[in-house]
């Protein structure tokens, strides 16, 4: 008998489809859209690929979860592999780097970092820093700021002296004006992160743990 | 081998000419040799201000084109014994007409012959600005107590600290104590603290340093003056003594605030 390519698994999430890692790309969408296409399923489901140690581009995925949704039956709810290109492996290494900055950014200056960076100086009016990651300033920031640059929407803007004139985090942005009253009353040691509405927050810097439990690397400290 | 040193300051109006013209002659008073160069082609100040302008011959754009020699072109100021020059800009071209190369192969030539070379630099951030960096071995930045200069002032700083030049060092210029001393205006702390360079000193305003400079005879001659005093001062910092910073306490006050303070006591 031939071997089977499709493996259909039921878990606590729901349906998982585990397909063949080793067969040939067209083999595998042919038997796939017969297993689905053979019905047995009355309601709608969820369903997830699995695609153990194949690589698959952004296009071939879409195919892929066209030819299961096309009867109608399944929703594909998320797309797993084992591998990532190299492209992507470069990217995620960037975006958890760590870059520090020693000095003053001056106005007109802008300090760009692919991960988090740390400021060991002031931000001056008119300057401005930009990460793809989290922005913590050591001395006065009083320039203008964009942390989770690429759409990171966890990322955190700290500082010792908090003062900017624009706060930005992922695609939401805050003209810091006098309405404030907030960042007004305590200026020191704050930090902006966008809250569960999707706004931008201002809180005191020792909720940050709390509010950011992924953001603490350090185990320890008891 | 003499000192090359830019006075810049971003924004227009601030004093970057007037300081050229007084620290030059505080410098030519203390007895170096000092050359003054006007690099604000096309808007030239320095010649007017230092009362020279009728004895220009020859520019610094001639210089550079080749049309004459160095020393054709420097203009010798009788006030001051053998000490003092000034080097002019041209009047009618552009400061396109001059590249940074060609200014710091200038500057070098005449920092050969001369203890201090003050170039007067123009303002923005423009060709202008690049000229006058291009020969510098130091820059002095000129700001005055308002957030608009400290703010152009900061710029300036962070583009000075991109060349191979030294730290620049600041003068805070036209200080009104009695504003200052109210809070009206930002103090010299928060500017150093703003700014984080090294203070050289501070100029106090002055009416006298208009009407002077109206005159074309720098402040720094007369020895009476608050400001031309703050000026000596700041020449004698650059020549590596350590001066005091002036006092910004309210030195006139009136006969019932005497009166009171006696009683106080």
């Amino acid at each position: 008998m031939k071997k089977q390519l499709v493996h259909i698994k039921g878990t606590k999430e729901g349906l998982v489809l585990r397909l063949d890692d080793c067969c040939a790309y067209a083999d595998l969408i042919e038997e796939l859209e017969s297993r689905v296409s053979e019905g047995g399923i009355d309601n709608k489901v969820d369903v997830q690929l699995d695609l153990g140690y194949r690589f698959l581009t952004k296009e071939q995925k879409k195919d892929l979860v066209q030819v299961v949704e096309q009867s109608g039956k399944m929703h594909v709810s998320n797309v797993y592999s084992e591998v990532i290109s190299v492209e992507e492996s470069n990217e995620l290494i960037l975006a958890s780097k760590r870059d520090t900055f020693f000095g003053i950014v001056r106005s007109g200056q802008i300090v760009k970092a692919t991960g988090d960076i740390v400021i060991i100086g002031d931000v001056n009016p008119n300057g401005r820093v930009e990460a793809g990651g989290s922005i913590y300033v050591l001395g006065k920031l009083k320039g203008q700021v964009h942390a989770g640059i690429e759409g990171n929407q966890e990322s955190i803007i700290a500082a010792s002296h908090f003062e900017p004139t624009h706060v930005a985090i992922a695609d939401k942005m805050d003209v810091m004006s006098n309405e404030k009253p907030f960042v007004s009353q305590h200026l020191d040691q704050i930090f902006a992160f966008i809250d569960h509405n999707g706004v931008i927050t201002y809180d005191r810097l020792q909720e940050a743990r709390n509010l950011r439990p992924t953001l603490n690397i350090v185990q320890g400290g008891s | 081998m003499g000192e090359a040193i830019v006075i810049t300051s971003g924004k227009g109006g601030v004093g970057k000419t007037t300081t050229t013209a007084n620290l030059g002659t505080a410098l030519a008073l203390q007895g170096k040799k000092v050359c003054l160069v006007d690099t604000d082609i096309g808007l030239r100040n320095l010649d007017v201000v230092l009362g020279l302008e009728n004895r220009i011959i020859y520019d610094l754009v001639d210089v550079i084109e080749g049309r004459c020699k160095i020393h054709q072109a420097i203009v010798r100021d009788k006030r001051v014994d053998e000490k003092l020059f000034l080097l002019p800009a041209a009047q009618t071209t552009d400061k396109n007409a001059v590249n940074p190369k060609q200014m710091k192969s200038l500057i070098d030539e005449l920092k050969r012959e001369y203890d201090y070379v003050l170039i007067d630099c123009p303002a923005g951030i423009e060709q202008g600005y690049r000229n006058a960096v291009a020969g510098a071995d130091r820059a002095i930045v000129v700001t005055t107590p308002e957030i608009s200069a400290v703010r152009d002032a900061d710029r300036i700083i962070g583009l000075l600290e991109q060349e191979e030049i030294e730290p620049p060092r600041l003068i805070i210029n036209r200080v009104r104590k009695k504003l200052m001393n109210n809070g009206d205006t930002l103090d010299v702390n928060d500017i150093t603290t703003h700014l984080s360079i090294d203070l050289l000193g501070i100029i106090v305003e002055a009416d006298e340093v208009i009407s002077s400079s109206n005159k074309g005879e720098p402040i720094v001659m007369d020895p009476n003056n608050k400001a031309s005093l703050g000026y000596r001062n700041i020449a004698r910092r650059i020549l590596g003594e350590s001066v005091p910073l002036m006092s910004l306490d309210d030195d006139q006050k009136g006969v019932f605030a005497k009166i009171k303070s006696l009683f106080s006591r």
